[in-house]
C-alpha cells in the first residue's frame, strides 16, 4: 500500500458504478434514476483516466472526455424528457409510466 | 509517496460515501447534493490520475452545468407526491442490491485475478512536460488523431439541443391524437341498435365509454351488432 | 435412309402437338386428317426402312442427341431399327394408319374427335419411339408414354364413372409391372455399367447366374403387367371401356404387343437363363389357357375378343419361354392383323347396333351387314387357326416350338387352348350373326358402317388371310430368315416335314371339331350351351366369374389398402400430423401468453433484467475465461 496501484481506482470506480446501479435499481423518482446513471458514466471515466495514468496514455483521457461531452447530450435529452412527462403525466415515478406495454 | 495513497484514499472514501447517500436520501434535492460532493472528489482523483483537464472538465460540465441544470428541473417539478425511497417495492429492493452485491464480487474477483497488459506509451510527467503542459498535450492528442469523433460529437451536442427545444415545447391546446382505433359504442339498452335510440341519450352515452360501464360495449363498427330491417339489403350492395 | 429415321416418330408427335394446342378452337374434326395423314406418312417411310434392312440385313441408327450426360454415364438418344424393329415399325404404323382411318367413322360426331386425335398419335409415337430406343432407359421412358396414353384413350370417355375407374385400373396395374421393369433396368445398370441394349448383350454372361435370372424376371414383370399375363391381365378387359378404335389399337398393335416386344429385345438376356425361360413359358401357358376359358362364358363381345387377346399374348410369352423365338414374333404380327380386325369388326358391329355391346341381343346379323360379317369370320377363323389363314401358321409354329424344345406339357396345354380358342371364336360369330334375331327391331335397326369404317375391315382381313404365308413354309419361310439376323444365336430348326404336317393335321382337327361344336350349339341348336354348363357346374362359374382375379385382388390387395389409407388419413394425418402442426401452433400461443406477462412496461422491470444480464455475462466470462465463445 505503499504506491498508487492500479487497483484503487479499479475499486473506486468499481464501487461508484455498482452504487449507480442499485440506485437505478431501487429507486422510482426519475430523477434520481437519472443522476444514478450520470454517476455510473463518471465511474466509467475513472477506469479510463485511472488507465490512461497506469500506461502513460492520453487515449484513456480523450474517452473520458467523449463521454463527458455524450453526458452532456443525454443530460439534456433526458431532463426534457423528464419534463415533458410531468407535464403530460403529472409525475416522476416510473412505476406511473407504462407506456412501454401495448 | 505512502501520503498520495493516503488522499487517494481519503478522497475515495468520501466519494463513495456521497454516492451512497445520493441513493438513500429521501429527498432529491439532498440526493443532487450528495452528487456535487461525489463529484468534486473524482475530480480531484482525476488530478491525481494526471488528468487535470479533465478535473476541470469534470467541475464545470458535471457539477456546474448538469447538477444544475437537474436542480433546476427539481425545482420545476411538482414534488408533492414524490415516491419514497422506502416506497419501493421490497422484492425491487432486494433484487437490487442482490445484483449489486453479486456485481461487486465477480468485479472483484476481475480486478485481483486479472492483469491488463499493455504497451506503456510516451505521456508520462517528462512527456506532458516537453508538449508544454497538459491542455497542450491533450490537445494534441485529439486534434491530431480524433477529429472526426470530435466532430461527430459537435452534431450530436447540436442535436441534443435541438432535441431538447423540441421536448420543451409548449403545450398544443388541441388533444392529443387518440392512439388507439376507433371504436364505436352503442347501447344494449335497446337491442335493436342505437339508431333506434334517442339522439342525446345515444351521445350521452358516447361520452362515458371510459367508464366502463356495464350498459355500453365497445365495436368496431355500430353495425356489427345491429341491424336495421331495410337498411342490410343496402349495405350488402355496397360491400359488394 | 438413316438419315430420316426421326421422321418417322416425329410426324405423329407434330400432328399430336398440333391437334392438342389448336384442335379444339381451330381444327375441331379436321384434327383427324392431320393424325391420319401423319400416321401415314410414317407407314410410308416406314416402307422403305424395311426394305434396306431386308437388302443390307444391318441395323439402321441415328443419333438424335445426348439425353442425360453425366460422366461416364450418358443416355443418348438414338434411333434404332433392326429386323425385330423394322416389323415392329410396320406393324404399329399399319395397323395405327387403319384405326386411324376407321376412327374417322368411328369417332364421328363426338365433340372430343379432336382430343382423340391428338390421343391416338402420341400413342403411335410413344410406341415408335419404344421400339426404336436404343437403350433401355428410353425404353423405359416411352414404355411409360404408352402406359400414359392407354391412360388416357381408355378414359377417354371419362364422363362415364366406368372408363374413369377403367383408366384408372389399368394405370395402376400396369405401375405394378413398371416397378418390377424399372428394378430390372437398374439391375441392369449395376450390373453391367452400361444400359445401352448392344454393349448390355455383348457381356450377359459376365454375370452370375442368379443375377441374370433376376433381371430376366424382372423385366418380365414389366412384361406382365403391359402384356396382360397372368396374375395382371385384370387391367385389359376393363379397358373395353375406351372406345373400341383404341381397344384395337391398344390390345392389337400396339401397348399389349410392347411387353412382348421388351422380352424378344432382351431375349440375350432371357436366354441365359433357363430358369427365367422357365418360369415366362408357365406364366405364359397359364395365361393363355385361363384367358381362353373366360372367354368361353362371355357375353359382352368385346370382352370376348380381349380374353382372346389375353389368351394369344399368352401363347407369345410361353413361345418366347420355350425359346420359338420367331415364332413368338410371328405370332405378334399376325395377331395385330387379326386381332385388329376382330376388334374393329367388334366396332362395326356395336356401331350398327347403337351401342349394344351383349351378343344375347344380337343374332342373325349377318344380313343386315355382310361386309363386317366376312370379315369378322376371317379374323375369327384366324384367331381360332383355321388353314390357311394368319393365325394358324404362327400358333402352329408356336405349338411345334413347344415340342421341339422339349416341353411337353405346355404342348398339351396349348392344344387345350387352342380348342378353347376356337370355341370362343365361333361362338362369337354364330351368336352374333347367326341364329334368330334377338334384338328388339322396333327400336334398333342394324346396319352397315360406312365405308371409311369397312374399307380399314377389309384391308385387316387381307392380311389375316396372307400374312401367315410370310412364315411360309413353316420353320423355313421369308420372316424366319428376315428375324434371324436380329440375333447372333438364333437359329432355324430344321423340322421334318412329316412332323409339321402332323402339327398341322392335329390344330386343324381341334379348330374344326371347336367350330363344328359351336355350329351345333347356336345354329342348329342340337346342344344346348347352358346344358354343357350346368354340367359343368362349379367349372364354369369359376370361368364365367374371371377366376375370381378380381375379387381376389379386391380382398388381398384392395380391401387392405384402403384399410391402410384410412388408418393413414384419419390417424397419421388427422391426428399425428394435424395433431403437431396444432400442438405447435398451441405450444407458441401458450408460451407467448405467459412469456406476455413479462412486458410488464414497467421500466424497473426492465432495468433489472439489464443488469442481470450483464451480471450473468460477467460472471460467465469470470467463470469460463475468455474461451468463452471458442
Amino acid at each position: 500500500m505503499s504506491e498508487l496501484m492500479p487497483e484503487h481506482f479499479m475499486f473506486l470506480s468499481a464501487a461508484l458504478f455498482i452504487i449507480g446501479m442499485v440506485g437505478v435499481l431501487t429507486r422510482n423518482n426519475v430523477l434520481v434514476i437519472f443522476m444514478c446513471v450520470e454517476l455510473m458514466l463518471t465511474a466509467v471515466n475513472i477506469s479510463f483516466v485511472g488507465f490512461a495514468w497506469e500506461f502513460n496514455q492520453l487515449t484513456g483521457q480523450i474517452f473520458a472526455l467523449f463521454v463527458i461531452a455524450i453526458a452532456a447530450a443525454e443530460a439534456v435529452i433526458g431532463l426534457g424528457i423528464i419534463m415533458a412527462l410531468t407535464r403530460q403525466r403529472d409525475t416522476v415515478d416510473i412505476n406511473q409510466v407504462r407506456e412501454l406495454r401495448q | 509517496m505512502a501520503a498520495e495513497v493516503l488522499v487517494f484514499n481519503l478522497l475515495s472514501a468520501v466519494a463513495i460515501v456521497a454516492a451512497a447517500a445520493m441513493i438513500t436520501m429521501r429527498n432529491p434535492i439532498h440526493s443532487a447534493i450528495a452528487l456535487v460532493v461525489t463529484f468534486v472528489n473524482v475530480a480531484a482523483i482525476f488530478v491525481m490520475l494526471r488528468a487535470e483537464f479533465l478535473a476541470a472538465v469534470q467541475i464545470i460540465v458535471y457539477t456546474g452545468a448538469v447538477l444544475v441544470l437537474i436542480l433546476f428541473v427539481l425545482m420545476l417539478v411538482n414534488q408533492d407526491d414524490l415516491p419514497e425511497f422506502h416506497g419501493a417495492k421490497p422484492l425491487q429492493q432486494v433484487f437490487g442490491f442482490g445484483l449489486g452485491i453479486v456485481l461487486l464480487i465477480e468485479i472483484g474477483a476481475a480486478i485481483l485475478t486479472r492483469t491488463v497488459v499493455a504497451e506503456p506509451g510516451p505521456w508520462d510527467e517528462q512527456g506532458i512536460a516537453q508538449a508544454g503542459g497538459h491542455i497542450q498535450s491533450i490537445g494534441q492528442v485529439l486534434y491530431s488523431g480524433y477529429v472526426l469523433p470530435i466532430q461527430a460529437t459537435a452534431f450530436v451536442l447540436l442535436l441534443a439541443t435541438i432535441g431538447a427545444l423540441f421536448l420543451g415545447r409548449p403545450d398544443e391546446d388541441e388533444e392529443p391524437t387518440p392512439t388507439r382505433r376507433p371504436v364505436a359504442t352503442i347501447s344494449l339498452a335497446h337491442t335493436r341498435g342505437a339508431d333506434d335510440a334517442p339522439l342525446p341519450q345515444l351521445q350521452a352515452a358516447n361520452v362515458k365509454h371510459e367508464a366502463g360501464d356495464r350498459d355500453l360495449i365497445m365495436a368496431r363498427d355500430a353495425d356489427e351488432f345491429t341491424s336495421i330491417p331495410g337498411e342490410d339489403d343496402e349495405q350488402k350492395e355496397r360491400s359488394e | 435412309m438413316s438419315s430420316w429415321l426421326f421422321l418417322i416418330p416425329l410426324l405423329p408427335l407434330v400432328a399430336a402437338v398440333i391437334n392438342f394446342l389448336i384442335g379444339r378452337w381451330i381444327l375441331r374434326d379436321s384434327a383427324q386428317w392431320i393424325a391420319t395423314l401423319a400416321v401415314a406418312a410414317s407407314f410410308i417411310l416406314s416402307i422403305p426402312v424395311m426394305l434396306e434392312i431386308m437388302a443390307d440385313e444391318q441395323p439402321l441408327s441415328q443419333h438424335l442427341y445426348t439425353w442425360i450426360p453425366a460422366g461416364d454415364f450418358d443416355i443418348p438418344v438414338t434411333l434404332f431399327v433392326d429386323q425385330l424393329t423394322a416389323i415392329m415399325l410396320l406393324v404399329v404404323t399399319g395397323v395405327g394408319l387403319l384405326v386411324h382411318i376407321y376412327s374417322i367413322g368411328y369417332m364421328h360426331g363426338d365433340p372430343g374427335t379432336y382430343r382423340f386425335f391428338s390421343y391416338l398419335p402420341l400413342f403411335v409415337f410413344s410406341m415408335l419411339m419404344l421400339v426404336m430406343a436404343n437403350n433401355f432407359l428410353v425404353l423405359f421412358v416411352f414404355w411409360e408414354a404408352v402406359g400414359l396414353c392407354s391412360f388416357l384413350l381408355i378414359g377417354f370417355w371419362f364422363r362415364r364413372r366406368s372408363a374413369a375407374a377403367a383408366a384408372k385400373k389399368a394405370f395402376i396395374v400396369n405401375r405394378v409391372g413398371d416397378f418390377g421393369f424399372g428394378i430390372g433396368i437398374l439391375l441392369i445398370f449395376v450390373t453391367y455399367g452400361t444400359i445401352e441394349y448392344a454393349a448390355v448383350f455383348d457381356q450377359v454372361g459376365d454375370a452370375t447366374q442368379t443375377t441374370i435370372t433376376v433381371i430376366a424376371l424382372l423385366l418380365f414383370t414389366g412384361a406382365i403387367g403391359k402384356s396382360a399375363q397372368l396374375p395382371l391381365f385384370v387391367w385389359l378387359p376393363d379397358a373395353m371401356e375406351g372406345p373400341t378404335p383404341v381397344s384395337a389399337l391398344i390390345h392389337a398393335a400396339t401397348m399389349v404387343t410392347a411387353g412382348i416386344f421388351v422380352m424378344a429385345r432382351a431375349y440375350p438376356i432371357v436366354y441365359e437363363s433357363s430358369d427365367a425361360m422357365m418360369v415366362i413359358a408357365i406364366i405364359g401357358a397359364a395365361t393363355a389357357f385361363i384367358a381362353a376359358t373366360i372367354a368361353v362364358t362371355q357375353y359382352d363381345i368385346k370382352k370376348v375378343v380381349a380374353y382372346s387377346t389375353v389368351s394369344q399374348l399368352g401363347f407369345m410369352a410361353f413361345a418366347l419361354g420355350t425359346g420359338a423365338w420367331i415364332a413368338a414374333i410371328f405370332h405378334l404380327v399376325t395377331h395385330a392383323f387379326f386381332k385388329g380386325l376382330l376388334f374393329l369388326g367388334a366396332g362395326s358391329v356395336i356401331h350398327g347396333m347403337h351401342e349394344e355391346q351383349d351378343m344375347r341381343k344380337m343374332g342373325g346379323l349377318k344380313k343386315y351387314m355382310p361386309i363386317t360379317y366376312w370379315t369378322f369370320l376371317i379374323g375369327a377363323a384366324a384367331n381360332a387357326g383355321i388353314i390357311p389363314l394368319a393365325g394358324f401358321w404362327s400358333k402352329d409354329e408356336i405349338i411345334l416350338g413347344t415340342w421341339l424344345y422339349d416341353h411337353t406339357v405346355i404342348m398339351v396345354v396349348a392344344f387345350v387352348t387352342a380348342f378353347f380358342t376356337s370355341l370362343y371364336m365361333f361362338r362369337a360369330v354364330f351368336m352374333t350373326f347367326h341364329g334368330e334375331e334377338r334384338f328388339d327391331p322396333e327400336k334398333v335397326h342394324p346396319h352397315e358402317s360406312p365405308k371409311v369404317m369397312t374399307i380399314p375391315l377389309i384391308v385387316l382381313a387381307f392380311f389375316a388371310l396372307t400374312a401367315g404365308f410370310m412364315g411360309f413354309p413353316p420353320e423355313d419361310g421369308w420372316i424366319h430368315h428376315f428375324l434371324i439376323h436380329s440375333f447372333p444365336g438364333l437359329s432355324l430348326p430344321d423340322v421334318a416335314f412329316s412332323t409339321i404336317a402332323v402339327f398341322a393335321g392335329i390344330s386343324t382337327l381341334i379348330a374344326l371339331s371347336g367350330l363344328y361344336i359351336q355350329y351345333l350349339a347356336y345354329v342348329k341348336k342340337s346342344i344346348s350351351p347352358a346344358g354343357i354348363a350346368g354340367l359343368l357346374g362349379p367349372l364354369y362359374k369359376l370361368a364365367a366369374n374371371r377366376w375370381y382375379l378380381d375379387e381376389i385382388y379386391d380382398v388381398l390387395i384392395v380391401r387392405p389398402l384402403v384399410a391402410f389409407s384410412m388408418f393413414l388419413w384419419r390417424f397419421v394425418d388427422a391426428q399425428v400430423i394435424d395433431g403437431t402442426v396444432n400442438g405447435v401452433a398451441a405450444l407458441v400461443t401458450y408460451t407467448s401468453s405467459q412469456w406476455r406477462r413479462a412486458q410488464t412496461g414497467l421500466i424497473a422491470n426492465y432495468v433489472v433484467m439489464i443488469a442481470l444480464g450483464a451480471v450473468i455475462i460477467i460472471g460467465a466470462f469470470m467463470l469460463f475465461g475468455s474461451n468463452l465463445f471458442d
